[in-house]
């Protein structure tokens, strides 16, 4: 390609009157790069990767992927002695990898057969089998290999303002409307305590609420799953190259105690990382993207850890950036299905301009389903994501069941009618407004109910005494606020039905049965997962397919005109 | 301790098909943990949490369904269960890289297998001591 200079608008050259108008086009505002191997700008195919190559000695791996094991640096010797499987290493990097992917995308071959060979492959491996599979293939692959039958979704639950008010009424409304899992983050950190009740009382208006999480940093995300105050947690990042793992002020190995602290107080985990974050971090070693993804993919398989939250997430504008970017993102989706984790696939940062980029971006996985389409998808408008946005927002609920109904493929959501949602939000807001009254909390008002049931966001919130709440804030953690103290606050003040089912959610953590892989809860309360809900694809009719009542659900949309009475729409 | 032997296709998950098997740390079956036990105070925070018999059934399902990897987590969090909030919390720092010498870690391995009889949590910080060492990741000694 030849450089050309970049031209500077108002000059005398004439213009099509075409030019301008594509000119004007909101993709135009999304940054594209060229490739630039040297730095780790290419997504998936460059020379400075690694040949594969695995070698294997008394029972331990000396040589993987070209570097003998005296040169490992910590994240090969992770992977070889966590992730790999040594007895069957050999056999399967012997397999082509062409043959390799045809055989993720064969429906004759089972998923666990796969499973078996991917078992024992390396990171370059596995880069090269991705290699093969065009962005069709790669949806086939992830068809058979998500780790859990049925599809699902997450949402974002935040607040510009950080308002728990807001939080409660937007976790209530997410889990009326599908989610399976809602998270949280800050604006003002010292506000999490609050934030984070708001989202767990939001969430038990209606049985199988979500599970709830709030992004913090590590200690103190384990701080708050271990009172019981969220359920689940996922902010657990790794990275692909030593530098920046060492960076990130973590290691494999720390990040493996931290998964065994995890599940040793009954807390559901996921790790998570994204083609992009060594580039962005500025260490990439000058490999690609992907391949430093695939390394992540393995160390979170090495730790024992029983999913990931990938494809880019906070990233996202780097392979966005450059070519094949977003085949690259849903590769990484693909292999950590691939290697038998479960994946909460991205699709959760503001990546585009352009709303046809934006649902391209989306389809990878939402045609095929993954475990959580989107992690998450931003349950409030663009400006109270406090995760610097979603790649879907609330203004896009409507398109999003319609796209589920016009191509009959689940994405986890369904279409609610307002007086359902009002009902909700008014059960959320209340509830929070008596659990704070019980534990002497800065009071809420009736007004604020009001206006944040109404509420599309923090704009027409009525804004909260902020030194307060965080003296408030500062109480719960002084005070030792469990979980459990939310359930006796519910159950004193008159919301019997959510503190139940706030008891069953903390019941769950005795039992442990969340700790297994793609473990969700479902509107009846039981756990599934990939031991219960085992993907059973094996081509065309088999598989999961939206059908019977779920399917029905699906056709609903907000105006839908009805057969027998062309005057009339459908409720 | 003998495990029961578990089939994970008849009884996972045990939160409704093996309930005779779940127990809280102070011993109460899972069915006590009830809304009116919780509201007399006679049900703890303490009292929500898992055992490390439950964990290890969990990791006999994990590996059945042949997960190893998240098995062999599962056991480790099993030896965990024994340590408070406070010390898992600074173990994870110790862990952080250039936050220990080797020395440091290796009175933590010993910690874990003597007070808390977790040999693979001590296998795992030992594992971690290696190869910090070897990549130059650990505190320089004062």
């Amino acid at each position: 390609m030849t450089a050309e200079a970049i031209r500077q608008p108002g000059g005398d050259v004439r213009h099509s009157a075409r030019t301008e108008l594509l000119e004007d086009r909101p993709v135009n505002l999304d940054g594209f790069v060229e490739e630039w191997p040297e730095v780790g700008m290419v997504a998936m195919d460059s020379a400075f990767d690694p040949q594969p190559s695995v070698r294997v000695e008394n029972g331990v791996i000396v040589e993987m992927d070209g570097v003998a094991r005296a040169d490992f640096d910590f994240i090969d010797q992770f992977i070889a002695d966590k992730a790999l499987d040594v007895e069957t290493t050999e056999q399967s990097m012997a397999l082509p990898a062409d043959e390799i992917a045809r055989m993720l995308i064969d429906p004759r071959v089972t998923r666990k057969e796969v499973i078996a060979v991917t078992g024992g492959l390396t990171p370059a491996k596995l880069l090269a089998v991705a290699k093969n599979l065009n962005i069709v293939e790669i949806m086939m692959g992830m068809q058979k290999m998500r780790a859990r039958r049925t599809p699902a979704n997450q949402a974002h639950c935040t607040s510009a303002r950080d308002n728990p008010v807001q939080v409660a009424c937007e976790a209530a409304e997410a889990a009326i409307r599908g989610f399976a899992e809602v998270e949280t983050t800050l604006g003002v950190v010292r506000y999490a305590p609050l934030v984070a009740m708001a989202l767990q009382i939001g969430s038990q208006v209606n049985p199988g609420g979500p599970l709830t999480q709030c992004a913090l940093e590590e200690a103190t995300e384990l701080d708050l799953g271990m009172r019981g105050i969220t359920g689940y947690a996922e902010t657990i990042s790794v990275y692909g190259t030593e530098p920046v793992f060492v960076d990130g002020d973590d290691t494999p190995w720390s990040k493996a105690f931290l998964a065994a602290a995890y599940a040793s107080r009954g807390i559901k985990m996921r790790f998570t990382s994204g083609t992009g974050s060594e580039v962005q971090m500025g260490n990439a070693q000058g490999k690609s993207m992907l391949y430093l993804e695939i390394r992540c993919i393995l160390i979170a398989k090495g730790a024992g850890v029983q999913g990931l939250q990938n494809g880019s997430i906070s990233c996202i504008g780097v392979p966005g950036a450059v070519p094949a970017g977003i085949r690259a993102v849903a590769a990484e989706n693909l292999i950590a299905s691939a290697v038998d984790l479960e994946c909460a696939s991205g699709n959760d940062q503001s990546f585009s301009h352009s709303a046809m980029r934006r649902t391209a971006r989306l389809m990878p996985q939402m045609m095929p389903g993954t475990d959580f389409v989107c992690s998450g998808y931003s349950a409030v408008p663009n400006y109270d994501n406090m995760f610097a946005g979603s790649n879907l927002d609330s203004d896009d609920f409507d398109d999003f069941n319609t796209i589920q109904r016009d191509l009959q493929i689940d994405g986890g959501l369904r279409h609610v009618k307002e007086s359902d949602i009002l009902a909700v939000r008014t059960r959320a807001a209340k509830a929070l407004q008596a659990v704070f009254r019980y534990l002497d909390l800065p009071p809420i008002t009736d007004a604020e109910v009001d206006a944040a049931v109404y509420a599309n966001g923090s704009r027409e919130l009525i804004p909260r005494d902020v030194l307060e709440d965080l003296k408030g804030a500062q109480q719960v953690m002084d005070r030792n606020v469990t979980g459990l103290d939310l359930v006796k606050a519910l159950e004193s003040t008159g919301f019997t039905d959510m503190a139940e089912n706030l008891l069953v959610i903390l019941r769950q953590r005795v039992s442990g049965d969340l700790l297994q892989t793609s473990a969700i809860m479902t509107p009846s309360l039981v756990v599934l997962s990939a031991v219960n809900d085992a993907n059973d694809y094996a081509g065309p009719g088999t598989g999961y397919r939206p059908s019977g009542a779920r399917w029905e659900e699906m056709k609903r949309l907000r105006h839908v005109t009805s057969a027998s009475n062309p005057e009339l729409e459908v409720e | 301790m003998t495990q029961p032997n578990l089939d994970p296709a008849v009884d996972y998950p045990l939160s409704d098909n093996r309930r005779d098997l779940l127990f809280t740390p102070t011993g109460r079956s899972i069915d006590d943990i009830t809304m009116e036990a919780v509201m007399s105070g006679e049900v703890k925070a303490t009292d929500l949490r898992i055992t490390p018999d439950t964990l290890r059934l969990q990791a006999q399902i994990a590996e059945k369904d042949g997960r190893k990897q998240l098995g062999a987590n599962l056991h480790r969090a099993a030896e965990m269960t024994a340590i408070s909030d406070e010390r898992v919390l600074e173990i994870y720092n110790a862990l952080r890289p250039n936050a220990s010498t080797k020395a440091e870690l290796e009175v933590i391995a010993e910690e874990l297998e003597s007070q808390y009889d977790a040999s693979f949590l001590a296998a795992l910080v030992r594992e971690a001591a290696d190869v910090y060492e070897r990549r130059d990741i650990l505190a320089t000694s004062e």
